[in-house]
Order: C-alpha cells, then structure tokens, then sequence
C-alpha cells in the first residue's frame, strides 16, 4: 500500500527523530540569539561599533539581529507545535485504549509472560480470594471482582492516570504555546507618563501609534522612597480609573504590583522630573506699601495681588542658561532656577515682564509695581507606567500550573497493577497466582509487590494453619 | 603496584595519622584565627563565620580527598564530622546575612554563592547518609572550597534590594533555581562516576582533561591576552567595583607577561593530548606513560600559572590602553580567569585522582546500573523544578515588567537548559536510552546549566543584571 504524502509528512512530524531535529535547531538558534547583538534589546550605536557595516548587512538579511521575531524562528516554533500535536495524535489512540479498557483478566499466555508474578497454594479458594481482596484494598489498589464466561480473577491498580501523564505535559505545553500566539497577535505594551492630577486615556505604543482606552487614568500622586545610602527603594503612583467622568477604582501601584482594568495592565516604570515646575511659593511686596504677601503660582496660573493687579507664572526654568538674549534650559535638575512672571495692570492694560533672578536684558523689573521674592519651588514628577494588554497570559499561566501538575504525574506516579486468578496445578491442589506490574519503577513495585504476597501468606497462614510452609512456592523471575 | 604498598599498610594506623593532622590543622587555624578575633572583638560576625566555614570544609575535602585515595573508612566518619561543623558555620552565616541584609541571600552574586555553598554541603550530607555515595564528598567539598574562596574576593556589602526585587516570587523562583541547579550537578557526578563504572578507558578521561583544560585557556586568551600579557578590568579598591569610563564600558588595564606564561601552560596541557593522539595512533604504551607525566608537569605549571595570577592581581598598578596613569585591579574583576585556572587545577588533580587509585574507586562506587537508575532519579527532580524555575521567574517578570516572556538571554539559557533535559527524558523513556549515552546527555545538560549561571551573567548583556 503505497503512502500518500500528506500522510508520509503527518508520519514524518510525529516521529520523535524529526522531534529531537526540532529541538536541537531551537536550541542552535535561540543560542544565536543570545550571542548575537539583538536589535530590539541593543542601542543602534552598539551594533555599528560591533560589527563591521557588511557583517551587519548579512546578519540583519537574515534574520540574525533579531531571531526571535524572524519569520523562521516563527516557523520554527510551530513545526515543533506541530511535531507535538503529530506524536501525541498518533500515540494517543492507543494509550486511550490502554488506559480507558484496562486489562482486567489475565489470560494464560498472559501469566506465563509477565515477569514478576508468584504462586500460592490455598486450601479454600473463596476464602482466600477474600483475604487477597482485603489485602490488595489495604495497599490502595481498589480489587474488583471480575467474572467472565470461563475465567475468575482479583484487578487491582493504582494511579492509572499515570498512563495518560505525557499527553497532559504536551497539552499544557500546546496550551503556553497558544497563549504566547494570542499574545504575539492581539496583545500589546505601551508607555503613559502622567504628572500628578494629570489623565488620560491614550497610550503610546511600544512600536507604532497612539492607543486609545475606553477608560481614562488619573495620577493621583507619585513618589520615590529612598535607602539611607540614596539607593531607591520603592517608588509609588496613586491611580484612579475613570470611565464616563466617573472614578471606577483607586490604586497604589508599587513595582512588582500593578493595576489591573479591563484586562489592561499599569506597571510602575519610572519615575522623575519633568523639568516643569509644580508649585512655586512666592513673596510679593508692593512697592507703595511693604507689606508683603505670600502667593501660591502653577505654570500658567494666575493670582490677583490688589484690585488691580494680576501676576502669571508664563514661563519657569529650573536650571537656565542665556545665550543671545534668550533664556534657555540647560537641565531638568533643580540647580540654577528662573522664574518669568508677568505682571498686568487692568486700569493701564501693561504687561510686564518680570525674571527671577533678574536677568538683564529681558527684565523689566523696575517698572513692575511689585518686587517678588522665590521662597520655594516644588518640582513636578512624572511617574512612567508600562502598559499592557496580554489576553493570552491564562493561557499560559493555566499551561504552567497543568505542566507542574502533569510532571508530578510523570515522575513520581507510577501505574501499578495486580492481578490475582485462582489456578489449579497438575495434582489439582488449587493455587493463586499472582502477578504484578509497573510502568516504571520497577524495583519499587517489585518490593511493594512481594509485601504484597508476604501479607497476604502470612494472613492465609492465620487462617489455615494447616498448609504447610515448605509447600509455598513463590517465584519471581528477573 | 602502589595499591599493593597500600593495603600492606595498617588500615586504621593511616587513617589516624590524616584525621589527626588534620585535626590539628583545624585546630591551629581556628585558634590563629580566635587571636585576630580576639583583637578586634566580635566573635560571631559574618566574616568569622565564613572563615570557620572554609577551614572546616577544607578539612572535609582533605578527608574525602583521603578516603578517595585510599579507602579508609575512618576518614569518612571524620569528613562527615568536619562538614557538619563547616555547614553549621555556613548556616550562620547565611543567617547573620539574612538577619542584616533583611531579604534572604540571594540578591547578588555573592549571596548566591553563599546559598549555593549551603545547598552543596547539604546535598553531600544527604547523598553520603542516604544514597550511600560515599565519595562524593571528594568531588563536592572542593568545590564549595572554590565557592567560599571566591565569596572572600567578590564585594561583601549588604545592599538594600532595589524595587524589582522586592518581590515573594522572585525568592521562589532563586531558590527552586538553587535547588535544580544543586540537582543537576549531582547528577553530573553522578554521570562521572558512571563513566567510570561504565570501564570507560581511563585514557579517554586523560583526552577528556587534557580538552576541558585546554578549551579553558584557549578561552581565557582569545578573549583576555593583549600583547603578552592580560587585559582585566580595572578595580576601585574603596568602592569594591570595577572603573567605568562610560555607562557599560569598563576600564581595562594589563598586566605584562601573564599571557606569555599561560600560552606556556596552554603548552603543557595540550601535551598529553598530542601522546594520547600517538599512542591512539601507534599503540604504544611508553606514549600513554609520556602523557600521564605530561599531565603531572601541567599541573606544575598551572598551580604555577595562578600563583603568578593571584601575586599581581592583587598587587600592583597597571597601564591601561583607554585612560592615562595606572590603576590597579583585583581578583574580583576577573572572576571568569580565576575559576578557569582553578577549575583546569581541579580537573587535573581529579584525573591523577583516578589514574592511580581506579580499582578503589570502583570497589567503592555503586554499580553502573545502579548509577543509572540514581542518574535519571536527580533529573526526575531537577526537571520538574527547573519547569517551577522558570514559570516563577516569567511570573515575576510579568509582575514587574509586564512581559512574561522576553527572550532576554537568561530566559533563553534557562530554556535551553529545560530543552537539553527535555531531550534526556525523551531519548530515554522512548528510545530506552540508558548507560553511556544517558550519561553524555547529563553531562551536556550540567555544563549548559553552568554557563546559564556564569556565562550568561559574565558574558552576555540582559536584565538578570543583579545576579
């Protein structure tokens, strides 16, 4: 009978030699991406200085500088997805078989084949049937009675689950495999940065354009904790969920706990400055009657200082440099900071530029009918929040916690089986054979299988002293 | 024959005379170091520990190396003792570190280390009493001597855990990793032990040596010799860390003529390679004597080699090709050199090891079938726990960073290790692989684990950056 193709390549993908292929080139490959520079996790300019411009343009053609994301790795990856789904397919029938119809009535050929298996002569076959059965239940192995047309036998087992353990492992392998697909398909991270009482409901994302929630999140606070040698020791954002301007859910984020909306994740990322001022705490003194006056002003904000008069904060530099009549910032760190109010008169309508310090050439100080005096600066913090949206994860965690599952199953349940048909020898004298299998493990059942047999002589002795020991003939081969 | 001369000797006689020397070697370096300590004051600090817990496990080995040799049973009883008084010392100081520290010891690479060193002595104990593996001590207490050895030269600091690691998670996932990873080695002890059960020739061990020692200082030039001597990174002795120039970028001094020397040693342990490959060549035995001695002189020159490497790395400043002036460098800075001059010692001394006394060996290690059997045991608890290894650290990571799975090379590593094992179990429960080539599989499997844990931190760029 000749193959047909699709058969030959279903037969080829099951067959563990293709499976061991499979997994040594993952192996070679995952390595090579170790090894070589990958882009996504390197600075460019790295990669440059590493590599001369014609071994970058071969390593980038084929796939090298990014392997994990290459159409062949992908690839690669589902043939071996493939190759499990092949072996556990053309496997599982008969292990099904094996472990759903078990092989309840040993048949001669049967017990002269089995390996471990022993003979005990009985006076009374009910009676010690009874004994046997009492015996197997004490040692967890469930007997049951079972009748046939012309045969009567003792079947026993335990952990039968055992026989389907390696197909759990490759469904919950299948499965993580499947979760980490959803994941590379409809799943994505993304980057927000909010500044305290700021919200918003569009995120960047990592690779491509602005992602918009059905909800908003506010940052209610956020701060850095440190050690008392300046290491950082925990860093925190208050977040509230609004949806349709009304607030869902309040959380504190801290590093390893993030908040979780609508299968959205907000991890806590980074913290730092903004460079923009929060709050700058101001003295204000008018000129006519030196009575100063303590102001409170955000970016932008405006306080009235008489009837008349307004100041604005326009513009704040924490760290300024001037350069051809211009004030520039040089840094996001508190080191060398200027402040630009304006200060307007309704009545007059003039606008005049104030700078703390007094920087010359763009103050125009001595006109203002105020002199302001800085007398604190809070900065404003933005806390970074990585953004994600992985809807495969279960996938994967359920994978993980059936793999762990099923690898206990594998390692240390072992499948054992005891049968026990009453026989009679050639003389007539009515023995029970007994025998017994594992399907691993063998010297650990052998030894649980001759307690067995020990247990079950010495409670047929109790009851039929009579039989004399010399008689017993137990065997065990191999 | 040098057994012979052995075993006309009074057993018990031999057995004292090493117990008592070293007895007393304890005792006097215990009691030069009680001095010190009385001096300073503070009897039961970590540092005290730590040396109590070298000198006792330096007894133990010396013991085991003496059971090894010649089989007395005596000297196990006494190992035992030391390792337990050594692992008792190690206990506290792995409690005085996790009392100061705040966070089980686990957070850098020298906490780990000491962690690791616990796990090992603990397994030595628990495979001597229960598995009745008596000479595993041999190989395992020197190598925890090493671990200890190198915790004195790596930075000792309590470091207040940054926000990543504050994490339950990642106390499981470093610790179902010490476990697997102390499994695994074990069962590449066991893969040894079998080999040699196996009547694998004792001159295939000799080529297999003479490849490891030569592939390490193969490694250790191409990526360290600069213009005959060593390029190593610079150390600031005050603030015990290496001298960046730039973010990532580290300064590199070199100290003259060492990579001359270690081009000589390179010399003498490709040697007894070249009289294997005649005597394969020709048959005849006066080559396999030539290499056996060429072996001996190696580790001459080796033991000699990092005589020379410790004197001037601890000592001395050096040019350095990207900055002006001389800076000076450490131990620390160059931990790859170092294990890789101590490991080549160590593997040349395990081979004289069974060059001379390989029918002890055998009459003391259990049958080849046994050592399977225990073989695929280990890995049957490695897997399992290298598999809850893993999906911690993805959770972890999920937690942290959002991502579950991020190809970092750690991640990758640790895969590839899963997948070696992942093989072992397939070849062997469908193939019915057993014995020899189960046994390659093992070791392959110890030596991927080995650069997931070192390689991987020394060598390649990731996030695992804290350990």
């Amino acid at each position: 009978m000749a193959t047909s193709l699709p058969r030959k390549i279903w037969q080829t993908l099951g067959a563990i030699k293709t499976g061991v292929i499979l997994l040594i080139l993952t192996v070679i490959l995952s390595a090579a991406g170790t090894l070589i520079l990958q882009r996504p996790a390197t600075d460019p300019d790295e990669i440059q200085r590493a590599y001369s411009p014609q071994m970058l343009r071969l390593l980038d053609g084929l796939g090298l500088t990014d392997v994990f994301h290459a159409w062949w790795f992908v690839l690669l990856l589902s043939l071996v997805s493939l190759s499990i789904i092949a072996a556990s397919v053309q496997r599982f029938p008969n292990a099904w078989r094996f472990f759903a119809r078990p092989y309840k009535s040993p048949d001669e050929n049967f017990r002269k084949a089995l390996p471990t298996h022993t003979l005990i002569p009985v006076k009374e076959e009910e009676a010690a049937l009874s004994i046997a059965e009492r015996v197997l239940h004490k040692k967890g192995f469930h007997p049951e009675r079972i009748v046939r047309e012309n045969s009567f036998s003792l079947f026993g087992e335990r952990n039968r689950i055992s026989e389907m353990a390696v197909y759990i492992v490759h469904a919950s392998l299948l499965l993580i495999f499947l979760g980490g697909i959803i994941d590379a398909e409809f799943g994505w991270r993304a980057f927000l940065s909010l500044t305290r009482g700021e919200q918003s409901s569009e995120v960047q994302a990592q690779n491509g354009p602005k992602r918009y929630l059905p909800f908003a999140v506010r940052c209610d606070g956020a701060g850095q904790e440190n050690y008392a040698d300046g290491t950082p020791k925990r860093w925190w954002s208050n977040l509230t969920v609004l949806k349709d301007g009304r607030e869902i859910l309040h959380k504190q984020i801290v590093v390893n706990d993030p908040l979780v909306y609508g299968g959205v994740r907000f991890y806590q990322a980074s913290y730092g400055k903004t460079g923009k001022v929060d709050k700058l705490v101001l003295t204000a003194t008018s000129r006519q009657s030196l009575d100063p006056k303590d102001i409170t002003l955000g970016l932008n904000e405006t306080a009235a200082l008489d009837p008349d008069t307004t100041v604005r904060l326009a513009e704040f530099f924490p760290d300024y440099v001037v350069g051809d009549g211009h004030v520039y910032a040089r840094s996001n760190d508190l080191e060398n900071p200027a402040a630009h109010l304006v200060v307007e008169s309704k009545k007059s309508g003039q606008a005049i530029n104030y700078w703390l310090p007094a920087i010359p050439g763009v103050e125009q100080n001595a006109s203002s009918t105020y002199e302001f005096q800085g007398k604190d600066v809070q900065m404003a913090y933005f806390t970074g929040l990585e953004v994600s949206h992985e809807p495969g994860q279960w996938g994967v965690w359920a994978g993980v916690v059936l793999m762990g599952l099923g690898l206990v199953v594998v390692f240390y349940l072992v499948h054992s089986r005891i049968w026990v048909v009453p026989v009679r020898d050639a003389s007539g004298q009515t023995q029970l054979w007994i025998g017994g299998t594992a399907n691993k493990n063998k010297d650990a059942f052998e030894q649980r299988f001759s307690d067995v047999v020990k247990q079950i002589e010495s409670e047929l002795k109790l009851s039929q002293p009579e039989v004399p020991q010399a008689s017993v003939a137990a065997l065990t081969e191999k | 024959m040098a057994r012979e001369r052995v075993e006309q000797q009074p057993a018990a006689a031999t057995g004292m005379t090493l117990v008592v020397m070293v007895g007393l070697g304890v005792a006097f370096l215990l009691f030069m170091a009680f001095l010190n300590v009385v001096k300073s004051g503070n009897l039961l600090n970590e540092t005290n520990l730590l040396y109590a817990t070298l000198i006792f496990y330096f007894g133990a080995a010396t013991l085991y190396l003496g059971f090894g040799i010649t089989g007395t049973p005596n000297y196990i009883r006494f190992a035992s003792l030391a390792t337990w008084a050594g692992l008792l010392a190690n206990t506290g100081a792995v409690a005085h570190r996790w009392y100061d520290a705040g966070h089980p010891p686990f957070a850098s690479i020298y906490e780990m280390l000491l962690s690791f060193v616990w796990t090992l002595a603990v397994l030595t104990l628990i495979a001597e009493k229960k598995f009745k593996v008596k000479v595993i001590g041999t190989v395992t207490m020197p190598v925890a001597i090493v671990g200890v050895v190198l915790m004195q030269l790596l930075r000792t600091e309590v470091h207040p855990l940054v926000p990543a690691l504050q994490s339950t998670w990642l106390h499981v996932h470093v610790t179902l990793a010490m476990l697997a990873y102390a499994a695994c080695a074990l069962s590449f002890a066991l893969a040894m032990m079998f080999l040699i059960q196996d009547k694998m020739k004792t001159e295939t061990f000799l080529a297999a040596t003479s490849i490891f020692t030569i592939t390490t200082y193969v490694a250790t030039l191409t990526r360290f010799e600069k213009w005959g001597g060593l390029s190593v990174a610079a150390w600031n002795p005050e603030e015990k860390s290496e001298i960046f120039i730039a973010k990532g970028v580290r300064l590199f001094v070199v100290i003259p003529d060492l990579g001359w020397l270690l081009l000589l040693v390179l010399a003498a342990v490709a040697a007894p390679l070249v009289f294997y490959v005649l005597w394969r060549k020709t048959g005849n035995d006066a080559h396999i004597d030539m290499a056996n001695r060429a072996v001996f002189l190696s580790i001459l020159l080796q033991t000699l080699a990092l005589v020379f490497f410790i004197a001037r790395a601890r000592d001395g400043h050096y040019f350095s090709l990207d900055a002006d002036g001389q800076f000076p460098t450490s131990l620390a800075a160059s931990p790859f050199i170092l294990s890789g001059l101590v490991g080549g010692i160590f593997v040349s001394l395990l081979y004289l090891l069974l060059l001379w006394r390989r029918a002890d060996l055998e009459r003391m290690l259990p049958s080849a079938d046994e050592l399977d059997r225990i073989i695929y045991k280990t890995i049957a608890i490695a897997f399992p726990l290298l598999t809850l290894m893993i999906a911690a650290g993805a959770y972890w990571a999920n937690r942290t960073w959002g991502s579950y799975w991020s190809w970092d090379p750690k991640e990758t590593w640790a895969a590839i290790t899963w997948l070696v094992y992942a093989g072992y179990l397939h070849m062997r429960i469908t193939r019915g692989w057993r014995g020899r080539r189960a046994a390659y599989f093992a070791i392959l499997g110890f030596a991927v684990v080995m650069f997931t844990f070192f390689g991987v931190t020394y060598l390649l760029p990731g996030l695992h950056a804290y350990a």
